[in-house]
């Protein structure tokens, strides 16, 4: 019984974790989104792989320029969690394939 | 709301149908936070960022002397500005006896000079760097050469009046920040400002200069890298102080002692960048290729800022040996040299190919570039590892 409590509880831990990290993802997405469009796509800064201090200091960089950050933690933990040094680098994108590939998309809905 | 009054205002700038519509793409992805590229005169480029544009040129391109100007690499830091060259003019303030503004024909007057010469990001090989630093992740393609042509600007200097003893020129481009981002202006010093291979260049490989590239006017400081050679030029400023906004300090300055990577720098340490160092990039096969078991010709880049390019080395055992490549024939300050190799691989397998360049004040590439916190002058000798295969 106690094992079958135990069994439970961590199930009940992890998926508490997963869904934390999936609403930090949706709601890092949703900040992101907001923060850094006014001045530049998001693939500048999905491009970039850095420690939670480098995400850190980039953040705080883009909020003395004017970012409308409006919750600072969420994005600096949204961005080192997704794009960390150790995630490998996205794959190379040409110009006129992401085009093709984007004006693609409506019209195959 | 705040945005889409933005992207309103962009779109009545806009004169023809073509940047109406690129306008309208761009409102949109403002709008919706997506991103459509439109690069209206470039060839397929990797792209970095979509807002504004910064495109890298594949090295396979760099095969020849002159890289042409739809393929020309593009680093914006500030929305791209729209100039139109019948309302351009060109105001020149500070230490001059005649503060007056001049046109395009006005520049046209003046003696036309052209000049070979390699304009490379700063940040060039970024994206080579361990640990990995913020900023776009170049990789080896933050390159061109190209042949510029304009009045001297110390010509342009001496029309005005200018006092050649004052120590710096500011000049400062059409394009502006967004929110609080601070606008590009850069200061350099007059005995670079009088040097007669500096332009204020109204053609880019005789064509005149695209929109994406600083049209109608943009700087030319041969030897120097791409940070001082600004875009879309409207103001020139003569002082004996430089200016001191972000993109002279702290931005593009380098330690003048090595910190340990990954480290910060003292603030103090950190000096202006003025030049770019030796170095050669592989161009013709790229990291983790598949080439046949044949004869192959292996092709690069060299370059080494004011200085000329002596010797190019390449290494197919992982620098067990070296050899001479072939250069090509400009022994030119300012301007890259083309290098060939004629490589007969023996057998199938894993090669790791390298490049090392050596300029005329005796520089050799080093095996290790110097680690900065902004990423910046990576000059390490060029590696790549291709597989070997027996075709079919």
């Amino acid at each position: 019984m106690k094992r079958i409590i135990s069994f439970f509880g961590i199930a009940l831990l992890v998926t508490c974790a997963l869904a934390q990290d999936t609403q930090l993802a949706e709601r890092g997405k949703q900040e992101e989104q907001h923060s850094c469009v006014q001045c530049h796509s998001l693939r500048l800064v999905d491009s970039q792989r850095l420690s939670k201090a480098g995400w850190e200091k980039e953040v705080n960089k883009m909020i003395g320029w004017g970012a409308p950050v409006s919750d600072r933690q969420l994005l600096v933990d949204y961005l080192s969690q997704q794009y960390s040094a150790d995630k490998p680098q996205p794959p190379v994108e040409f110009t006129q394939t992401t085009a093709k590939q984007k004006s693609a998309t409506p019209s195959s809905k | 709301m705040h945005r889409r009054k933005n992207a309103a205002r962009a779109v009545d700038g806009f004169s023809n149908r073509r940047e109406l519509l690129a306008g309208i793409v761009a409102a949109t992805a403002v709008a919706t936070g997506q991103d459509l590229i439109t690069t209206p005169g470039k060839r397929p480029l990797i792209l970095h960022n979509d807002r504004p544009e910064d495109l890298e040129t594949p090295p396979s391109y760099f095969t020849t002397w002159l890289t042409p100007n739809d393929v020309f690499f593009v680093r914006q830091h500030l929305p791209r500005p729209t100039v139109a060259e019948a309302t351009y003019r060109l105001a020149i303030d500070g230490k001059v006896s005649k503060q007056i503004e001049l046109t395009t024909a006005d520049l046209r007057k003046l003696p036309q000079q052209t000049v070979a010469a390699t304009l490379e990001c700063t940040g060039n090989g970024r994206g080579l760097y361990r640990p990995r630093v913020a900023g776009v992740q170049w990789m080896r393609g933050a390159i061109g050469n190209a042949e510029w042509t304009g009045p001297r600007l110390s010509d342009v200097l001496k029309l005005v009046g200018a006092d050649l003893n004052a120590a710096y020129v500011t000049v400062n481009g059409a394009d502006t920040g967004v929110a609080k981002t601070p606008d590009f202006i850069r200061s350099f010093p007059m005995r670079k400002a009088l040097h007669p291979a500096t332009l204020l260049a109204l053609q880019m490989n005789r064509e005149p200069i695209p929109d994406m590239h600083g049209f109608p006017v943009r700087l030319v400081v041969p030897g120097w890298d791409g940070t001082s050679w600004v875009k879309w030029v409207t103001n020139l400023s003569v002082a004996n102080d430089p200016n001191t906004g972000f993109f002279m300090n702290p931005g593009y300055r380098f330690p003048k002692h090595a910190v340990p990577p990954g480290g910060a720098a003292n603030p103090a340490d950190l000096e202006i960048i003025e030049g770019m160092p030796v170095k050669s990039s592989i161009a013709s096969v790229a990291d983790q290729d598949h080439i046949p078991l044949a004869p192959t010709l292996l092709r690069g880049i060299a370059w080494a800022g004011e200085q000329r390019i002596t010797r190019v080395e390449i290494s197919t055992d992982a620098g067990r040996s070296w050899h001479n490549a072939e250069l090509s024939p400009q022994d030119l300050p300012f301007a890259w040299r083309l290098w060939t190799f004629k490589w007969t691989p023996l057998q199938e397998g894993y090669y790791t190919i390298m490049s090392r360049a050596t300029d005329s004040a005796g520089n050799i590439q080093p095996i290790v570039a110097t680690w900065n916190p902004s990423g910046y002058l990576y000059n390490a000798i060029d590696r790549v590892g291709v597989n070997v295969e027996k075709t079919a």
